[in-house]
Order: structure tokens, then sequence, then C-alpha cells
């Protein structure tokens, strides 16, 4: 996980993007509050492009 | 029977694929008796207008090595798709990018910036950068355009087939060529070697139990010349990449850097040789871990090595 977050920092991709986290199939409520949080989270950082390298990418 | 019409080209690589070519040794008298080599710009004097002139689909094979970066790689490309029945994707470049794509990290205004204005041995004092037209009293001059991003053969034109490697191994070139010459091709879109397994499968060393520490760069241990190499701490990219040269590089106490491009069956070689790192990682405690990958200078670099451009992403974003 550290290893792929180092890697993804050199290809210009946000931290944000990648969570890992543990639920038990109990935990419904906080289940759902994770995936809440990740879509926002997602959603204030828009799409990813990596189609911003310049003209003539 | 008629002799072949053979091209080839070379687009954004270093010359190398040129010299593996070579390396067939005499079997190229073979070569020379089945085939007629009408344009390769390496040896023989035959300009872009007598290829042009050619009717479509008049070369019977065309070997391209190296990726498309300019203008004028693309054009190149795409004029010889043309002209040609078969097109091959001749080494790690024209296949994956090879180490040209990693300057998919970066962008022209960065590399432009980099090469020609910051360097410390660079002495350029009216910041001049390469313009693709320039006025000069007898006439404009013109060069290609150079790219952002760092293409594949394949994502520019259709191509039949795959000859891997930077560069490719004589033996593996000789399968491909010994094909051609027989009429025996296999079926359209086969990566050519001699073995669609793992590096692994070729080399002989010995295999335990993987489960690391500490990972070291080359120069920093003298490994035991026996025991893998993976399981000593070095980044081998053996695991995750496709064999047929017959570990050669193992064989000489160097980690294998993936020049073969990804298994069959995988599409993006890195995240394999990533996952296959990650899990031999003999750690459960973060900071340690932390530790660990500290070693791991460069992780686009070693596990994207050859093959940026082909990966899921293709290019770093950039800003």
């Amino acid at each position: 996980m550290s290893l792929l977050k180092k890697m993804m920092s050199q290809l210009g991709i946000e931290d944000e993007r990648l969570r890992l986290d543990w639920v038990s199939a109990s935990e419904a409520e906080r289940f759902a509050q994770i995936v809440n949080e990740m879509t926002e989270q997602l959603r204030k950082l828009g799409p990813f492009s990596p189609g911003n390298g310049g003209g003539n990418v | 029977m008629s002799k072949l019409k053979l091209a080839l080209y070379w687009a954004a690589s270093c010359g190398g694929c040129e010299i593996a070519q070579l390396l067939i040794g005499d079997k190229i008298l073979k070569l020379a008796e089945a085939a007629d080599i009408v344009f390769w710009p390496v040896a023989i004097d035959a300009k872009y207008k007598d290829v042009e002139a050619m009717p479509d689909k008049s070369i019977d094979v065309c070997l391209f090595n190296g990726a498309i970066r300019t203008s004028e790689q693309e054009h190149l490309a795409k004029m010889l798709r043309e002209k040609s029945r078969v097109m091959i994707a001749y080494g790690a470049c024209a296949s994956e990018g090879g180490i040209p794509g990693l300057a998919n990290l970066f962008n022209r205004q960065t590399i432009f910036d980099r090469v020609y204005l910051e360097t410390q041995s660079t002495d350029n004092k009216e910041k001049v950068v390469p313009q693709t037209k320039y006025k000069v009293p007898e006439g404009e001059l013109t060069i290609p355009e150079f790219y952002d991003t760092v293409r594949t053969l394949a994502q520019t034109v259709d191509v039949d087939y795959t000859i891997p490697g930077c560069p490719p191994e004589a033996k593996t070139t000789w399968l491909a060529l010994e094909a051609l010459i027989e009429g025996k091709l296999p079926p359209r879109g086969t990566v050519i070697t001699h073995n669609a397994k793992a590096v692994c499968d070729d080399c002989p060393r010995k295999r335990d139990v993987k489960k690391i520490k500490k990972f070291y760069r080359t120069f920093e241990i003298i490994p035991d010349p026996e025991i893998c190499l993976l399981e000593q701490g070095l980044l081998c990219a053996g695991i995750a990449t496709r064999g047929g040269c017959g570990a050669p590089c193992p064989q000489a106490n160097m980690p294998c850097t993936g020049c073969y491009g990804p298994v069959d069956g995988v599409v993006d070689q890195g995240a394999h040789f990533l996952s296959g790192v990650a899990s031999v990682i003999d750690s459960n405690d973060p900071s340690e871990i932390d530790k660990i990958i500290a070693d791991i200078h460069d992780p686009v670099g070693t596990f994207y090595r050859y093959s940026l451009p082909d990966s899921l992403l293709r290019r770093a974003r950039t800003k």
C-alpha cells in the first residue's frame, strides 16, 4: 500500500484517490460512512485525467 | 521463389536493435538468400521518398524498432504500415515504449527546459530551444515536432507481431526471421519468443522462500551466484517478465530489468511486478514497511522500466 502510494505520487496521482480500510460484515453504518467519505473526496478532486501534460498528449 | 522484400526502420531508440539484428551472425547470409532489404536507414542509402513511391503492401515485412515520440516517427510508422503486408514491433521501445518511454514522467516543456536550459553542462545564453520552423535567409527550415507523450508502435498503427527485448536476443530474432523465411508465421498478434512463461522459468537459480527485510541496489552487494536474486533483496523483474531470453542477466549476477515485457495474460507489467515485490516484504508493521520500501528509490523507473507508455496509465500527470 505505501509502495503503491509512493509510485502514485511519482505518476502525479493524488494520495486521496486510494484508501484501504477494513469493515466487518456487521458494520453496515461504518461501511456506508466510508463509501460516502470516499465518494465526497473524489468528487472534490474531480475526474482523473493524465491529459494535461501539454498540447499534444 | 521470388525473394521477400524487407524494410527495417528505427524511431525513438538507441541503435542497439540494429546491432541485435546483426547478432544473428552467419544466419544473415540465409536472410540475404531469402530476402532483399529495400529500406534500412542505418545501412542503406534509401530516401523517404523512395518508400513513398512504393506501391501499397509491396514490402512483405517491416521490422520497426523504437518508440514514437516525434511527428517524423509517426509519419514513417504510418507510411511503412501502408507499404508493408506484415508489421513487426521489434524490441522493447516499439513494443512497450522502452527506456525513451520513461520520458512520460515529464512533458515536452519540462524535457526541453532540462535538456536545453538547466543541465550543468549546458551553455545556452540565448536560451535557444528547438522550434519546428525557423526562417533563415535561404528560406524556412523545419524539424519534426516533439510530442509530450511517447507512444508504442501499436498505439500508432496496427501491429501484426512483436519481437520483445532490449535488445532482442539473437535467438529470438532468428526465431521470427526463420518463421518469415519459411512462411510459417504464428497467429497474428503473437509475441514471438521461445518461452511465454516468466524469466524465472529460464533461470537456473535456487528458489526457496521469499521474505525480504531489506532491498539493495545492485552496487550495494555482491549477490550469491546460486540463490534467487529477489530472495537476496535485489529487485529482479524476472517474476513479472516474459521469458525466452534464457535469463542471461540473472546468470551474470544482475537482476532482470524486465525488457521482454509482461508475461502472457498480464496487461500492466509494472503493477504485476509491484504486487509481486509487495507480497515478499516480510513485515506487518507499517513503520518497518516504510523503512523497507525507502530503499526502493524510483518505483516507476524500476517497475515500469520499459513499459510506462504501454501501461494502463500510459504517462504521469504533469502540471
